[in-house]
C-alpha cells in the first residue's frame, strides 16, 4: 500500500512513517499544503492521511482539490479538533474516515486498512490469516471453515489483532478501539482482559492456534509466527 | 426599605421636630406684637386724657371705648409708666381675652396723678389654638406633598440607578456592558467604577478561557507524539521491567488525554458551541448508550432494571445527550459492585439512575465540582460529573445526586415547567385534531 501522510508536525509524521514502514507500506510525507498538492499531482497513492490544520491551508481545501482533480485515493482525516461539525464536514467533503489526536497508531492502521479494503480491494470483505477467516460484512469469523460463535466486540477485537499482527497493542489502544467514546469513564483493563480471555477460549475450542500473547503488563500481541 | 421611603421619613421627622419650636416662636412673636401695639395705643390714650384734663374738658372722649381713670398720688414715682397684664380678667380660667392695663404717672396742674387705661387683647390660648390649627393643616399638606413628589422625583432621579442595577443584574462574564448616560455626579462615578470592574472581569475571563482552550488544543499534538513514540518503543526489544515502565506511561498518557478532552468539551460548552436547535429523541440515545455498555454490564454481572418511556423529546444537542447518558451510565457501572444493580427510569420530566455501590466518602453534591472525586476509584479523572452538570446547565436541566443506602441516586429534571407545558400543548393539539 502506498500512503501519503500530510501532517505538519514532523514528530507525528515520522511516528506514522515508522509504524507503517514496518508494515511494508510505502509511506511518503508532506509537511505542508503545497507539498501535499504537488505530490498528489505527481504520484498516485492508495490512501492519504490528512491533517486538517496545516500551516499554509486547510485540509478540507485539499479534499476539494482532490475531488476536482479526480484523485481516487482513500482519505483518513486526522484532526486535533474533536468537534462534531468538523467530523461531518470532513466526511461530507470526501474523507472516508476520521480520527482525532492523540490517536493510537494501531488504531490509525486499522482504519487505514479498512479504507483500503473498501476502496482498493473493491470492497473485499474477507481477511484470512492461516486458519482464521474474518468476514467484515457479515461479522463472522471462522477457523478452518468452522464458524466461531463470537460476539460483535470479540469480532472487532480479533480483527484489530489480526490487522495489527506482530505488534504490541496496549490495553488502552484496545479499549479505545472497542468502545470509542464510551471509554472515557471506565477503567477498561478488566474488560479488555475479559474479552481477550473469552476470545482465546473460543479460538482454542475451535482448535485454532493460540496466537494471542500477553506482553508483560503492557498489552497483547497477535503472534503470527506461532503455529 | 426603599431609598425614597427613607428620605421621606427623615424629612417628615425633621418637620415634626421643628414645627412645635417654630409654633412656639410664632405664638410669642404674635402675642408680643399685639401687646406692643396695644400698649402704645393705651399710652397715647393716657397722654391725650391727661391733656384733656389739663384743659379741663371731659376726661373721656366718646370715640375711645377705653375707660381712663385718674388717681392722685402723694409723690410721683420714678417710673413714668407701669404695665400690667391680667391673663384671666374673668377669674374663671375661661377668659377669651387678657386685660392689658397701662398706667402713666404724670403731673397735671401741679399734682401727681396715675392715669390708668385698660384694654382687652386676645388671650394667648386663643392665638395658640389658631396656630395649632394652621400647623396641623400645614403638616398634613407637607407630608402629602413630600410623599407624592418624592415618588415622582425618585422615578426621575433614580431612573439611571435602576437601569444600572438592571444591567448589573443581567451581567454575563461573556460580554461587556455599557451603562446609561446620566448627569448626576454620584451615578456617573458609580457607572465609571462598574464599567471598569465589569470590563476587567470580562477581559480576564476571556483571557483565562482562551488560555485553557489554547492550552488544551496545543496539548493534543505533543500528546499524539508521545503516544506514537511510546507505541513504537513498545515494539522494540524490551524486557519485562521496561514493559512495566511503558505500561505506566501508556496509562498516564491515556489519563492526560482524557482530562484534556474533557476540558476541551467543558470550554466548548461554556462557549455555547452546542447551541440547541431541535428536539431529539432522548429515549433512543439512552437505548444506544445502554447497548454500548452491554458487554461491560454483563462482565460485572450487573442487573439492569429499565423503565424507559417511549417518544421522549428533549431540546438538547445530540453530542451532549450522548455524553450525558454516557457519563451517568459509565459512573453507575464503574462505581458499582460486582453483581450489583442499576435502575434506570426515563420519563418525560426526568431521568433517574439508581445504582448500588460503596457509600460515598464526600458529600454527594460536592462531586459535581471539577476534579473532585470519591477516593474509591483513583483511576477516574474526576470530570465526569462536572461535565454532567455543565450539560444540564447548558440545557436548563436540573441535576441532583443523593445517597440513600444502599443506592446512589442521580436525578436529572428536564426543566419541569416547560416540558409539562409542551406536553399539555401537544395534548391540546391532538384534541383539536381529533375534534376536527
Amino acid at each position: 500500500m502506498k500512503v501519503l501522510v500530510v501532517e505538519d508536525s514532523k514528530e507525528i509524521a515520522s511516528s506514522i512513517h515508522d509504524f507503517l514502514f514496518r508494515e511494508g507500506y510505502i509511506c511518503e510525507l508532506a509537511y505542508s499544503f503545497d507539498e501535499a498538492q504537488e505530490k498528489l499531482l505527481l504520484y498516485s497513492y492508495d490512501c492519504v492521511l490528512l491533517d486538517i490544520m496545516l500551516p499554509d491551508g486547510n485540509g478540507l481545501e485539499l479534499l476539494k482539490f482532490m475531488k476536482e482533480q479526480g484523485i481516487q485515493s482513500g482519505v483518513l482525516i486526522i484532526s486535533a479538533k474533536d468537534a462534531m461539525d468538523d467530523k461531518i464536514r470532513g466526511l461530507e467533503g470526501g474523507g472516508d474516515d476520521y480520527i482525532t489526536k492523540p490517536f493510537h497508531l494501531p488504531e490509525l492502521h486499522a482504519r487505514l486498512r479498512a479504507i483500503y479494503r473498501r476502496k482498493k480491494l473493491s470492497g473485499s470483505n474477507i481477511i484470512t490469516f492461516n486458519e482464521i477467516t474474518l468476514n467484515t460484512d457479515t461479522l463472522e469469523a471462522s477457523i478452518n471453515g468452522l464458524l466461531l460463535d463470537i460476539t460483535r466486540k470479540e469480532f472487532d477485537l480479533l480483527l484489530y489483532l489480526v490487522v495489527n499482527k506482530n505488534r504490541v497493542l496496549s490495553r488502552q489502544s484496545i479499549a479505545t478501539h472497542l468502545w470509542g467514546d464510551y471509554t472515557d469513564n471506565l477503567a477498561n483493563f478488566d474488560f479488555v482482559y475479559q474479552h481477550i480471555k473469552n476470545l482465546r477460549k473460543k479460538i482454542s475450542a475451535a482448535n485454532g492456534a493460540d496466537y494471542i500473547d500477553t506482553v508483560y503488563g503492557l498489552g497483547y500481541k497477535f503472534n503470527a509466527s506461532k503455529v | 426599605m426603599k431609598l425614597v421611603d427613607k428620605f421621606t421619613l427623615w424629612f417628615i421627622g425633621v418637620i415634626v421636630v421643628t414645627t412645635p419650636i417654630t409654633s412656639y416662636i410664632c405664638l410669642n412673636n404674635i402675642e408680643r406684637k399685639i401687646d406692643d401695639v396695644e400698649i402704645a395705643r393705651l399710652k397715647t390714650v393716657n397722654i391725650k386724657a391727661a391733656a384733656r384734663m389739663t384743659d379741663g374738658s371731659s376726661v373721656n372722649i366718646p370715640r375711645d371705648a377705653s375707660f381712663t381713670t385718674f388717681t392722685s398720688l402723694p409723690v410721683l414715682p420714678a417710673d413714668s409708666f407701669r404695665i400690667r397684664k391680667d391673663p384671666d380678667p374673668d377669674g374663671n380660667h375661661k377668659s377669651l381675652e387678657s386685660r392689658l392695663t397701662v398706667s402713666t404717672f404724670m403731673t397735671i396742674n401741679g399734682k401727681a396723678y396715675e392715669v390708668t387705661t385698660s384694654s382687652y387683647v386676645p388671650a394667648s390660648r386663643q392665638i395658640l389654638n389658631a396656630i395649632l390649627d394652621t400647623v396641623a393643616w400645614k403638616l398634613l399638606l407637607i407630608i402629602i406633598c413630600v410623599a407624592v413628589s418624592a415618588r415622582f422625583l425618585s422615578q426621575h432621579i433614580l431612573h439611571t440607578l435602576r437601569l444600572t442595577m438592571k444591567k448589573i443584574h443581567n451581567f454575563d462574564l461573556k460580554k461587556k456592558i455599557t451603562f446609561p448616560q446620566t448627569n448626576t455626579t454620584e451615578f456617573k462615578e458609580l457607572n465609571t467604577f462598574l464599567k471598569k470592574m465589569t470590563d476587567q472581569a470580562v477581559e480576564e475571563y476571556t483571557a483565562v478561557k482562551q488560555f485553557s482552550e489554547n492550552a488544551s488544543h496545543e496539548l493534543q499534538t505533543p500528546l499524539a507524539v508521545i503516544r506514537g513514540k511510546l507505541e513504537l518503543l513498545s515494539e522494540t526489544n524490551i524486557d519485562e521491567c521496561q514493559a512495566t515502565l511503558l505500561a505506566d506511561m501508556h496509562h498516564a498518557i491515556e489519563k492526560l488525554s482524557k482530562i484534556n478532552r474533557s476540558l476541551i468539551l467543558l470550554s466548548k460548552m461554556e462557549n455555547n458551541e452546542f447551541a440547541v436547535t431541535e428536539h431529539i429523541k432522548f429515549c433512543r440515545v439512552a437505548k444506544d448508550v445502554l447497548a454500548a455498555y452491554e458487554d461491560r454490564l454483563e462482565m460485572k454481572n450487573i442487573e439492569v432494571k429499565r423503565e424507559l418511556d417511549k417518544n421522549i423529546q428533549l431540546r438538547i444537542h445530540p453530542v451532549l445527550a450522548d455524553m450525558l447518558m454516557n457519563n451517568l451510565l459509565g459512573n453507575a457501572i464503574r462505581h458499582n459492585v460486582q453483581d450489583g444493580m442499576i435502575h434506570i427510569i426515563l420519563k418525560q420530566q426526568k431521568l433517574v439512575i439508581k445504582n448500588t455501590g460503596l457509600p460515598p466518602e464526600t458529600p454527594p453534591e460536592e462531586l459535581f465540582e471539577r476534579f473532585r472525586k470519591s477516593n474509591q476509584c483513583s483511576d477516574s479523572v474526576g470530570l465526569g460529573l462536572a461535565i454532567v452538570k455543565q450539560i444540564c446547565e447548558v440545557c436548563d436541566f436540573k441535576v441532583s445526586y443523593r445517597y440513600k443506602a444502599p443506592l446512589h441516586i442521580l436525578q436529572v429534571d428536564f426543566c419541569p415547567e416547560s416540558v409539562i407545558n409542551e406536553a399539555e400543548q401537544d395534548k391540546f393539539e391532538t384534541a383539536a385534531v381529533v375534534t376536527a
